[in-house]
């Protein structure tokens, strides 16, 4: 465990020196700015939609950067040589990318508290945020250690956004009919997408939110057991 | 002196290989040695040394650490293993001390960090970002790395590559004094020059299979020319001529050349490491 908590602190700094945290912060005051002239209707409209870009495709984005850039410098081989286990520097990876998450999460709804008064559940956004950001981490794991660089990852963020992610944000356009809503909870984007916007504007279908939850934290646990953890150290092994 | 490793029959194919990359190689390393491991590249000297650090799990054979099984070992095997990588392996925008201090936390024991940054010339550099290092200066932190744990065996890859004389006399000074300390070394490398001063014991490793182990000194007599070489000045011009070793004492031409000739150079027939690797692996060296 002290192992863990050395490698989450080492992650944490880590995003502070290499400017990850200052520039998603910076992003995040953007998005206040954004929040500023719309009205308090707008606002919880669009709030959503930028903890769910932070929280799943910056997400994917980071993790993919700080992957190849880690390879690059050889750290993940130098760190399979310390008394950690593959395990344990992968959960750092992740907590680090929910930080991320949960601070965009934090300052969106501070500024919808403090602009337009905008309350609501902050307990349950925090914990489907998080769901969000683990279960987007185990996907840009898989997009980073299955490219060859950070280019080929970036196309292979575009092909699963093609897939997962554009028909999530038709349908909250209403471009896409919403009996066919279930059909698009298979979609991990999706799914952060509903429990995200349900916990805002505080409009819950609880077997949707059960179901989405369930569904995010399984496809973690598979995706991280299955592909991500048997992968992560042939990947470093070969640098 | 104990027996630090115990390699049988080991074998290594990767998963996107057709053949085996490790064909049935056996030997073992010694507590307090320091064992070079030579080969031309892609001959498997790599792949041994990841195998025995425990970054490749699936090998058949058996790999003995002071007796344990390696498969049986946990994290805490690497409490007591250094590596030290050919390549660079740091947080580049970090500083060298940022990153020191950061490996260092996770070990149980640690070395005097200091100590070790001035002894390679880097405490004064401590402060300043990895990426802004020389590749020498990158080397040298390489080497701090793996010696950060106080580590009972130490496995570096090529680590005096890319120093200059200086700074790769100072490295290889501190593996002597390691050595000296009780430490063992596995040195993997292309550089003769380190093999003839470090090694006490060498392999060489083709194509997946060791084709000779022996110590520096024995493979010199074994491939070695039992000859004297003289160099002389006759009527002013240079000249030289060869002797066999064997009852030099005795030989008369020899004596009498000595005796009337200006002597300018003898060597004996030594055949250096560099032509051995060429002689047993048929490759040049690089």
């Amino acid at each position: 465990m002290n192992g863990l908590l050395k490698l989450i602190s080492g992650e944490i700094r880590r995003l502070v020196r290499y400017k990850i945290l200052p520039v998603s912060l910076a992003t995040t005051v953007l998005w206040v700015v954004l929040l500023w002239f719309l009205s308090p209707a707008e606002a919880v409209q669009i709030a959503p939609l930028l903890i769910f870009v932070d929280a799943a495709v910056m997400a994917i984005l980071l993790l993919g950067a700080s992957h190849h850039l880690e390879k690059q410098e050889g750290t993940i081989r130098s760190m399979m040589v310390m008394p950690v286990t593959p395990g344990q520097i992968l959960a750092a990876k992740t907590v680090a990318s929910m930080i991320l998450a949960l601070e965009s999460a934090v300052v969106t709804s501070a500024a919808l508290f403090f602009i337009h008064s905008v309350a609501f559940n902050y307990g349950i956004l925090l914990v489907f945020v998080a769901a969000a950001a683990v279960s987007h981490a185990a996907i840009g794991f898989v997009l980073s250690l299955r490219s060859r660089d950070f280019t080929t990852m970036l196309a292979a963020l575009l092909g699963y956004m093609f897939v997962f992610t554009i028909p999530s944000v038709l349908f909250s356009l209403g471009a896409i009919d919403s009996k066919y809503e279930w059909l698009l909870m298979l979609s991990p984007s999706h799914a952060a997408s509903h429990l995200i916007s349900s916990a805002v504007k505080g409009e819950y279908s609880a077997a949707k939110a059960a179901i989405g939850c369930l569904y995010l934290a399984a496809l973690s646990v598979v995706l991280f057991k299955q592909v991500v953890c048997p992968a992560f150290k042939a990947n470093a092994v070969k640098g | 002196m104990g027996v630090a490793f115990q390699v049988k029959d080991l074998r290594f194919r990767y998963p996107s290989s057709g053949a085996d990359t490790i064909k049935g190689i056996s030997f073992e390393v010694r507590e307090g040695e320091i064992f070079g491991l030579l080969g031309p590249s892609g001959a498997g000297k790599s792949t041994t040394q990841k195998i025995l650090v425990k970054l490749l799990d699936d090998y058949q054979g058996s790999v003995a650490y002071l007796g344990r099984d390696l498969r049986s070992l946990g994290t805490e095997y690497y409490e007591e293993i250094g590596v030290g990588f050919e390549m660079p392996v740091h947080f580049s925008k970090l500083t060298a001390l940022e990153n020191m201090r950061f490996f260092a936390g996770f070990y149980k024991q640690t070395a005097d960090i200091e100590g070790l940054m001035q002894r390679v010339g880097l405490w004064e550099y401590r402060n300043m970002k990895v990426g802004e290092y020389s590749k020498g200066m990158k080397v040298r932190l390489n080497f701090v790395r793996a010696m950060l744990n106080k580590p009972r065996v130490l496995f570096l890859d090529e680590v005096t590559n890319g120093l200059d004389p200086k700074n790769a006399r100072i490295i290889k000074d501190m593996i002597a004094e390691y050595r000296a300390q009780g430490g063992t070394v596995f040195l993997t490398t292309h550089l003769m020059n380190d093999v003839e001063q470090l090694c006490d014991r060498v392999a060489f490793c083709v194509d997946g299979r060791l084709v000779e182990i022996s110590s520096p000194r024995d493979l010199k007599l074994k491939y070695g020319r039992r000859e004297v070489k003289v160099e002389y000045r006759d009527n002013g011009s240079l000249a030289a001529a060869s002797f066999p070793l064997d009852g030099i004492g005795f030989n008369e031409e020899f004596q009498r050349l000595l005796q009337t000739k200006e002597v300018e150079t003898i060597h004996s027939g030594e055949t250096s490491m560099e032509e051995i690797f060429i002689i047993v692996t048929g490759v040049e060296v690089r």
